[in-house]
């Protein structure tokens, strides 16, 4: 259990770092704060106490996106070494106090902001949806944290279960037997905690029979698909199960939206995932729809700042957000809509919508809000573009 | 440096659902999860660091149910040497508590005895300066600065109206310790799970000579919520509902 940084060289390969620069080059919190991927693996590399380099707040701004560790041309483990070092510091006790707390709240609650464990189901009383242990179904729809406790994510959750039973899915939850992935536990260093959310969540979706998992936060689909050692269940992100309905005509979207929109892709989804198709088959399929393509988009799609564990750290980065940038290049673009397929982007665009001041221009929405729309063609509209607002 | 830190394990019920139980005289805990008393957690990090400064061993104590074993390992992966638990007598209050404690602290080698300022399940605040009478141990209460100078301490404890009081004691003493005093370390779990290695000691009231049913003082009757006050409203509706009725109040309310 115990971290020797004097390993980290062998561990992510440092020294096959030939300093191109390719890393620091993509990386998208280089303008924000001083984390200078470059120099951090030359120090690491010939420092003789690598620990003495890593009392610095900077290193606290890195959102996992990886980005440079997808394009380094050498195959240096650029993201894994930031979280080895953070996992030495967690070791340490020395994590930022908000990151500490996001710690302890997943230990003692089962997610990072500490809601009470029994009220993860809340949102979904009256929806009429399966509760696994209560009963059975070969489907298991993994909620999430976000989705789960946060009420603008929420609305993601209630528009996934009208999209479903529409389609005539059989699926169920885990209600409040659920806990956080650990997808972000593992990349704040927290490793211990991250193997022993693995081992009780990989058993208890054993336990629950279940043959399919489908999630709605590219985190967790990145942590089931990529991180669980023992986990042999199928996992599919909602995107990939909406594309297939359409594909297969078991899902019709009779309702016209002419919007122009366009899409984020999310980076554990698009660039770490390779899931960049079925966002836009989806979004391309509904009536009326005018989508755009950014120019930064796909594997160059610009992170939000959300991944990593910075939905719980504050400061570290300094002067315009992300994702102010990104709404604004979307602005620019003519979109109406930013459609994004995870919970933290939804979050911190929404966020930079209301910095920026452009709430009138744009709304962001996840793909699933806009399907769960053009599904419905006697439905209320709940969402309509800003500019016909009254 | 010998430090002595009394601490407890409570429920968590800061985002809980609160039901009382059918006697009327306690809350429902089946459901809740348990922690550390905040105020402990900062004592226990104040004695790692008194101990990192000045030598010598940290004590925990407490008083509870075979679980609170959990919070001793915690406190043991925060720095503290050695753990004990007494076994719980069936009926508690605050005194109790001192009392207890007072037996088994009495004639042990501690030059300071820590403990939080209150707890958050009962926020009696009564233990710490309890203990200090029935030792006959100097104390200060509410105490947000420690520093160790030979045998006496200076510490700065909280007074009402923002004003701090800066004062002498000489070495035994009994100190309460206030949130802020330290930044509490993160506890990994890499490091409770190695703390669980370590010996908690337990022990039963009579293996102290304790009798276990002394009267207690204090019998709580009943526990309730208080009446929902006539102020607040809580408007009801969508969004664009509750913002309209919202503005069409202020506007009232501003004449």
């Amino acid at each position: 259990m115990k971290i020797d940084p004097k390993t980290f060289v062998h561990d992510y390969q440092l020294n096959v770092c030939i300093q191109c620069g390719t890393c620091i080059g993509g990386c998208p919190v280089k303008f924000r704060s001083p984390l200078n991927m470059r120099r951090l693996v030359r120090q690491t590399h010939f420092a003789n106490d690598p620990s003495s380099l890593f009392k610095k707040p900077e290193l606290w701004a890195c959102t996992t996106c990886s980005t440079c560790s997808l394009r380094c041309p050498a195959g240096v483990k650029n993201v894994e070494l930031i979280i080895g070092i953070r996992n030495f510091l967690a070791n340490q006790g020395e994590v930022p106090s908000t990151i500490r707390d996001a710690l302890e709240n997943t230990f003692l609650q089962g997610n990072p902001w500490g809601r009470f464990r029994d009220r993860r189901a809340d949102w979904a009383k009256d929806l009429r949806v399966k509760v696994l242990g209560e009963a059975a179904t070969e489907t298991l729809l993994y909620m999430g944290c976000a989705p789960s406790y946060d009420p603008r994510v929420q609305s993601v959750s209630t528009a996934l279960v009208k999209i479903f039973q529409k389609a005539n899915i059989d699926f169920g939850i885990l209600g409040k037997k659920e806990s956080c992935c650990g997808n972000e536990i593992r990349r704040m260093g927290e490793q211990a905690l991250f193997r022993k959310l693995a081992k009780d969540n990989t058993n208890l979706f054993k336990k629950s029979g279940i043959k399919k998992i489908i999630t709605i936060s590219p985190h967790c689909f990145n942590a089931f698909k990529n991180e669980y050692p023992d986990l042999d269940i199928p996992v599919q992100h909602y995107t990939q199960v909406i594309a297939e309905l359409i594909e297969t005509g078991k899902l019709k979207m009779p309702k016209e939206l002419n919007i122009p929109v366009t899409y984020q892709d999310p980076c554990f989804l698009g660039k770490q995932n390779q899931i960049f198709d079925e966002p836009r088959k989806i979004l391309t399929s509904i009536p009326g729809l005018e989508f755009a393509e950014m120019d930064r988009s796909r594997q160059r799609s610009l992170c939000c700042e959300g991944g990593g564990g910075r939905m719980w750290a504050e400061g570290g980065t300094e002067g315009t957000r992300n994702g102010e940038i990104r709404i604004k290049e979307a602005v620019a673009l003519g979109a109406k809509v930013m459609a994004t397929s995870c919970p933290f982007c939804l979050l911190t665009f929404e966020d930079a919508v209301k910095i920026s001041g452009l709430a009138s221009e744009i709304v962001i929405k996840d793909i699933s809000e806009l399907v769960a729309e053009a599904i419905d063609e006697n439905s209320i509209t709940k969402f309509q573009a800003p500019n016909n607002h009254q | 440096m010998n430090i002595a830190v009394c601490v407890k394990r409570i429920p968590k019920t800061a985002e809980a659902d609160i039901f009382i139980e059918k006697d009327g005289t306690d809350i429902k805990k089946d459901h809740l999860v348990f922690h550390l008393n905040d105020w402990d957690g900062y004592a226990v990090r104040e004695a790692a660091l008194l101990k990192e400064k000045h030598g010598g061993e940290v004590t925990v104590i407490t008083v509870g149910p075979e679980e609170s074993k959990e919070v001793l390992t915690r406190c043991l992966a925060m720095g503290a040497d050695k753990a004990l638990r007494i076994e719980e007598p069936p009926s508690l209050d605050a005194y109790r508590i001192a009392k207890i404690l007072s037996q088994v602290i009495k004639g042990q080698p501690f030059d300071l005895i820590l403990t939080g300022v209150q707890a958050e399940d009962d926020n009696f605040g009564q233990v710490g300066v309890s203990l200090a009478q029935m030792l006959g141990l100097p104390h200060a209460a509410i105490v947000n600065h420690i520093e160790i100078e030979g045998d006496k301490a200076k510490v700065r404890r909280e007074l009402e109206g923002g004003i701090e009081e800066m004062i002498e004691l000489k070495l035994p003493v009994v100190l309460t310790i206030q949130t802020g005093i330290n930044e509490p370390k993160y506890v990994s779990l890499a490091a409770l799970l190695e703390a669980e290695d370590k010996e908690t000691t337990d022990c039963g009231l009579e293996e102290m000579g304790i009798p276990s049913d002394d009267p207690v003082d204090t019998k709580i009757d009943q526990v309730s919520f208080p009446p929902v006050g006539k102020m607040a409203e809580i408007l009801k509706g969508s969004p664009e509902e509750v913002v309209a009725q919202l503005t069409e109040i202020i506007k009232k309310k501003k004449g």
